[in-house]
């Protein structure tokens, strides 16, 4: 995959989030197109490739939130980081194992926003627990999707 | 997963790019209280990106309304071409009853001024393999319809009944072969008998070959049938020819039009009372 069909994934990825952030809210609370976008980099790009574009992914969504400017290029980062090394150390190429990637990354997100937040002497909401299983569930179905359109694509 | 790649950990890089996400964090509470430098320029860097995002989103919102909108206006048009169909036809029939109004008001006022006494009725048929010599009406002997009535329009007679059914009568047209009305030229009182020609013309009989007649003067029936009431329109002369031995040719056009023909008076006395009654029909006309 060359860097500008990553970074076409990339843009590809935040507009469907926009879209769906307007079209169908209930749909993008419960799925973070831009995590599976990083777990795909990391398990299928070189490290710093990947930490570069899971950087240039969290700021983008930053940017395209509106939250604190940062935040999720911080969790980004070191969510490309960690599926990086875990994906150099163990193997990935199977749909149940990347599955539980994805299953992980929907809980690695919140629990890295409430350790920045209070760094940060931030109010932050965790959410219940329900809605974390569920944010896994759909970022798990949605990033095998990806990774079956993206093994297909020429 | 097959992975053509180093395996060296980007633990500098990591570093760096973190530590540039705190920075940036930070930045942006500090700017809450009154703008970032940072903000500005990452989102003035990214713009672009969100300007063709944004175009996008609102193209493809724009383009999902107008598809939508399509299809209302879709239904919407079949609902209205449904209503234009149904108000077209209920504009027919008003314009319909409308002309009926009028006619029938003709017909009452004539029967009210002229002819107290006398039946309105309402053409059902026209007799015979689509010609017009006979028409049949909805009134009947019950009604007081008799035979060797007269019967007319506000715009002049029509013919005379010759069959009477409790329900139903049958009228001879003026055009009918067999018809024979008592008439005089309005203008000169030449008078000679006006007889059916079978499609849409009649013939003034016994006129003389030096009676002044010509072109476009009135009939009017002179009541000397015993049918009809004197003064009644039948026709104007359409056609004056030579003369044949005593008389000449003579052809009229009927005032009234029998294939048009929606509703008629029947006058149920005729000027000679009951002296009509014991006239006997001429040949031909229980046809």
């Amino acid at each position: 995959m060359t860097l500008w069909k990553a970074l076409l994934g990339l843009g590809l990825a935040a507009l469907v989030q926009m879209l769906l952030g307007q079209h169908a809210p209930s749909i993008a609370e419960r799925c973070d197109l831009f995590a599976i976008y990083t777990v795909y980099i990391a398990l299928t790009r070189p490290p710093r490739t990947a930490v570069v574009l899971g950087s240039v992914a969290g700021l983008l969504q930053d940017a395209l939130t509106g939250v604190v400017l940062g935040l999720n290029g911080f969790k980004k980062t070191l969510l490309a980081y960690l599926v990086g090394t875990l994906g150099s150390l163990f193997m990935f190429n199977q749909p149940v194992p990347r599955f539980g990637m994805l299953f992980a990354a929907a809980f690695f997100d919140p629990v890295a926003s409430l350790l920045l937040s209070l760094a940060m002497g931030q109010q932050h909401a965790f959410p219940g627990i329900g809605d974390l299983v569920v944010r896994g569930l759909t970022n798990g179905v949605l990033g095998l999707l990806t990774f079956w359109v993206a093994a297909r694509l020429p | 997963m097959p992975r053509a790649v180093s395996h060296r950990k980007p633990s500098l890089l990591l570093f760096l790019l973190l530590s540039l996400h705190l920075i940036l964090m930070a930045s942006s509470v500090r700017g809450a209280r009154g703008g970032s430098l940072l903000e500005d320029t990452l989102l003035t860097l990214f713009s672009p990106f969100l300007r063709s995002a944004s175009s996008l989103t609102s193209g493809f919102a724009s383009t999902w309304h107008r598809y939508v909108g399509l299809r209302g206006v879709e239904q919407e048009n079949r609902r209205l071409r449904a209503r234009v169909g149904t108000l077209t036809l209920e504009a027919r029939e008003a314009e319909e009853a409308r002309h009926e109004a009028e006619r029938l008001r003709a017909l009452l006022d004539l029967r009210d001024t002229a002819h107290p006494g006398s039946i309105a009725a309402r053409v059902i048929a026209r007799g015979g393999a689509g010609s017009a010599r006979t028409l049949v009406v909805d009134r009947g002997s019950s009604a007081g319809v008799a035979r060797q009535q007269a019967v007319i329009t506000p715009r002049g007679a029509v013919g005379r009944v010759v069959e009477a059914a409790p329900g139903v009568a049958k009228v001879l047209s003026l055009v009918d072969p067999n018809s024979g009305v008592a008439a005089l030229v309005q203008r000169t009182r030449v008078q000679g008998v006006l007889v059916g020609e079978g499609e849409n013309t009649c013939r003034l009989e016994f006129v003389s070959d030096n009676a002044p007649v010509e072109v476009g003067d009135v009939v009017v029936t002179s009541g000397l049938d015993a049918i009809f009431p004197k003064g009644i329109l039948l026709g104007v002369i359409s056609e004056v020819g030579e003369a044949q031995g005593l008389t000449r040719y003579v052809q009229v056009r009927p005032e009234v039009d029998p294939h048009r023909l929606e509703e008629v008076l029947v006058l149920r006395s005729s000027p000679q009372g009951a002296a009509a009654e014991a006239v006997p029909p001429p040949a031909g006309d229980g046809s």
